[in-house]
């Protein structure tokens, strides 16, 4: 009886003080709270192997080291994962899918371009967060005064520009030729990817006063590319500007040696160039002194620049990416690149929105998106963060992003260029051992 | 620059070239359909898989190319007859559409199969062919070889169809196949026959591909288009129609990407095709009726 009645009343008071003591006052909102992302990539389709599905690796290793550590700001993380197959059309309706029927509250990822643009628009209108880690092209900002959809990574137009750049500069004390003379060939896959990187090829080709001598698009899929290397032949450029994915790439690099097309360099522009394994399996040796443009592999930075942490975390994608993929000779750049835009995501855009704005709704993470503001450094891709505003005519684009050039020397990349970035003088022209070296 | 340079005549070689590499892929094609009247959608993806056999057998088992290439020819050879038996047989009474999309599942299914077994990834059996150099001109090996290869098949095909006892059969069947039923001819025995030697001669194509191509699940969406309507050209089951059509379109592809923009060589190619489905619907070498 006695003990009944002291149940009845230390009970409650017990209860209320459990409750109490284990969360503190802060905290007792966010208790049960969850972010659900929609991660979009190619699993299959042609794009998977061309650099896709290395950049889903790159994501999912950083989302399932945050949901190890217990979420974010009292958030658990949940990612929901759905292949884009390789074509803008399920891209478009797996978005819509994850956010209509699944409730997420914000998609990642995105490797094409082509997927990029349309599916921008729609979730743009459904009124979700975008966190774009991959797709370069201009067209999918440009002009189009997107409120809910960020970019941490350099614009394709930057890819065109950052190799006309490099040319420009070593014109003369490389290639023996005043920019003028120096004869330009830009040729690109045709989708919006390979489009955009080639306007700022040719933007910056006339700014530096070079010759194009061919600017030529063809169809990624297309199963003969010999005549575009015959008339690339008869055009004789001292250097080629290509934008592809793969096997495009393998297809034309090995009809071109068959043909024997012949030029002084050769810049790739990210995509099937940064996945330096398959273009060694395909191409043997013959892939020796190319040039690829692509923000910096996260193995190559200056880990003495960075902010402090973050070589922790480099390492840490570095261990978890040789157990997914043991036996991979030179890491591939896509998976450090997903990888860190989706930690600048984790650990910059996640926590502001919830503790300045309130939750993790669309508005929210676009205030605290737009507050972001870190300086050259502060990513483990070396570049900082802040994205143009609204009004801006690339809205959404992160304004400090770079990429940078490696050249492949007997495997291994070396950064080459911009100046400030170099490990080591390129090799330019193509040395003669090349089967592609101007004679 | 003019209009007739080396550059031109390189162009030509490379479209018949190029033709060589489609007639090969039209073949057995035409064959199947010509004989038991059904279009194998999936004809590429078998072609898909005879690239991986030869990926595996060269780069995995280090087995001798000519050993793994008639391995190769072998086994999608069976997978023909197999398609035939499991798929087709069952649905020879059935409307053409339904033949038509059940060879279409299978061409996902096989898809599919290919991605979980093979996974993503890009293959390659990292063989480069030395270059051929003539008068100034530079000629691929692999294309070269590609180019015999539909050359040699074709004749013995023809010889097989003309000279056999099982091959008079075959175009008996082709011609009438309940009359031929009635008198005697064991028409599965010819289906099963014809099959095999069609997915032979898909075995045949994955040989020569592998050798300028990467090898992906999807590596059959770059050339099953292109082959249908190279057969389509032809006529469907007309085998010296498909050879012709092929390098029509080889050359149209290949001359007009030389003068205006790559893609402008596809849109002629295209545009010559439906013109001729208005003029010659039968095909290019189909007699007037």
């Amino acid at each position: 009886m006695v003990l009944s009645r002291l149940s009845r009343v230390l009970g409650p008071l017990i209860v209320t003080a459990l409750v109490l003591s284990a969360s503190p006052p802060g905290a007792v909102d966010a208790q049960g709270k969850k972010l659900k992302i929609g991660v979009v990539y190619d699993y299959t389709g042609p794009l998977a192997g061309g650099g896709s599905e290395l950049q889903a690796l790159g994501a999912k290793i950083m989302i399932d080291h945050f949901i190890k550590k217990g979420g974010v700001e009292g958030y658990q993380i949940e990612a929901l994962y759905a292949d884009a197959q390789s074509k803008p059309e399920v891209a478009i309706n797996e978005a819509v899918r994850l956010i209509e029927q699944e409730k997420v509250d914000m998609l990642l990822g995105f490797y094409s371009s082509a997927q990029c643009v349309p599916a921008a628009a729609r979730i743009e209108q459904l009124k979700k967060f975008m966190w774009i880690t991959t797709c370069i092209s201009s067209a999918v900002l440009e002009n189009r005064h997107l409120k809910y959809v960020f970019r941490a990574q350099p614009s394709g137009r930057q890819f065109g520009l950052m190799s006309t750049d490099f040319l420009a500069q070593n014109a003369k004390t490389k290639l023996g030729k005043d920019p003028k003379d120096l004869r330009v060939a830009i040729i690109h896959e045709d989708g919006a990817y390979g489009v955009d990187v080639s306007k700022g090829n040719e933007e910056g080709a006339r700014k530096a006063g070079f010759n194009i001598v061919l600017k030529e698009g063809y169809a990624a899929t297309a199963p003969d590319l010999a005549s575009l290397v015959t008339k690339l032949k008869r055009a004789r450029p001292d250097v080629i500007l290509h934008t592809g994915y793969n096997p495009d790439i393998t297809l034309f690099l090995r009809q071109a040696r068959e043909l024997g097309l012949r030029f002084s360099a050769l810049i790739g522009h990210g995509a099937g160039y940064g996945v330096y394994d398959k273009l060694k399996e395909s191409l043997g040796k013959d892939v020796n002194y190319f040039f690829n443009v692509d923000p910096i592999s996260i193995w190559l930075t200056n880990e003495k620049a960075l902010k402090p942490g973050l070589a922790g975390m480099i390492k840490m994608v570095g261990d978890e990416y040789a157990k997914a993929r043991p036996g991979t000779t030179i890491r591939s750049a896509h998976v450090g690149m997903a990888a860190s835009n989706t930690y600048v995501f984790m650990t910059e855009v996640l926590p502001r929105a919830v503790k300045k704005y309130g939750g993790v709704d669309a508005d929210a993470l676009r205030k605290a998106a737009l507050d972001v503001d870190l300086p050259e450094g502060g990513t483990m891709l070396g570049f900082g963060v802040k994205f143009e505003g609204e009004g801006a005519p690339m809205a959404g684009q992160n304004d400090r992003a770079f990429p940078v050039i490696v050249q492949y020397v007997d495997d291994t990349a070396h950064v080459v260029w911009p100046k400030g970035q170099q490990q080591r003088e390129p090799v330019l022209p193509l040395p003669d051992a090349s089967p592609y070296a101007a004679q | 620059m003019g209009i007739f340079d080396v550059y031109l005549l390189e162009a030509l070689i490379n479209g018949v070239l190029l033709g060589g590499v489609l007639a090969l892929l039209s073949l057995g094609l035409n064959l199947v359909f010509g004989v038991i009247d059904v279009v194998w959608i999936c004809y590429a993806e078998l072609i898909m898989l005879g690239m991986y056999a030869m990926y595996f057998l060269s780069r995995v088992y280090h087995a001798p190319m000519v050993l793994a290439a008639a391995i190769c020819i072998v086994t999608v050879g069976v997978l023909g007859v197999l398609l035939h038996v499991v798929v087709i047989a069952p649905l020879l009474g059935a409307a053409p559409i339904n033949q038509l999309l059940a060879t279409g599942g299978v061409l996902f299914f096989l898809q599919s199969a290919a991605t979980i077994l093979f996974g993503i990834e890009f293959k390659n059996l990292g063989v480069r062919l030395p270059v051929l150099k003539v008068a100034g001109m530079f000629i691929s090996y692999a294309r070269l070889l590609a180019f015999g290869a539909a050359l040699i098949g074709m004749v013995l095909v023809y010889l097989f169809l003309r000279r056999t006892y099982t091959g008079t059969a075959i175009r008996a069947i082709a011609q009438d196949r309940q009359i031929m039923t009635l008198m005697g001819v064991d028409s599965r025995r010819i289906y099963v026959i014809t099959s095999a030697l069609g997915g032979g001669l898909a075995g045949l194509a994955a040989c020569l591909l592998v050798l300028q191509y990467d090898v992906h699940p999807f590596v059959g969406l770059t050339f099953g288009p292109i082959t249908f309507l190279i057969c389509v050209l032809g006529g469907l089951g007309n085998f010296g129609g498909g050879f012709v059509a092929a390098f029509v379109f080889a050359e149209i592809i290949s001359v007009g990407g030389l003068y205006l923009d790559l893609e402008w060589g596809y849109v002629f190619a295209f545009a010559f095709f439906i013109a001729m489905m208005f003029v010659r619907p039968q095909g290019l070498l189909a007699r007037r009726s």
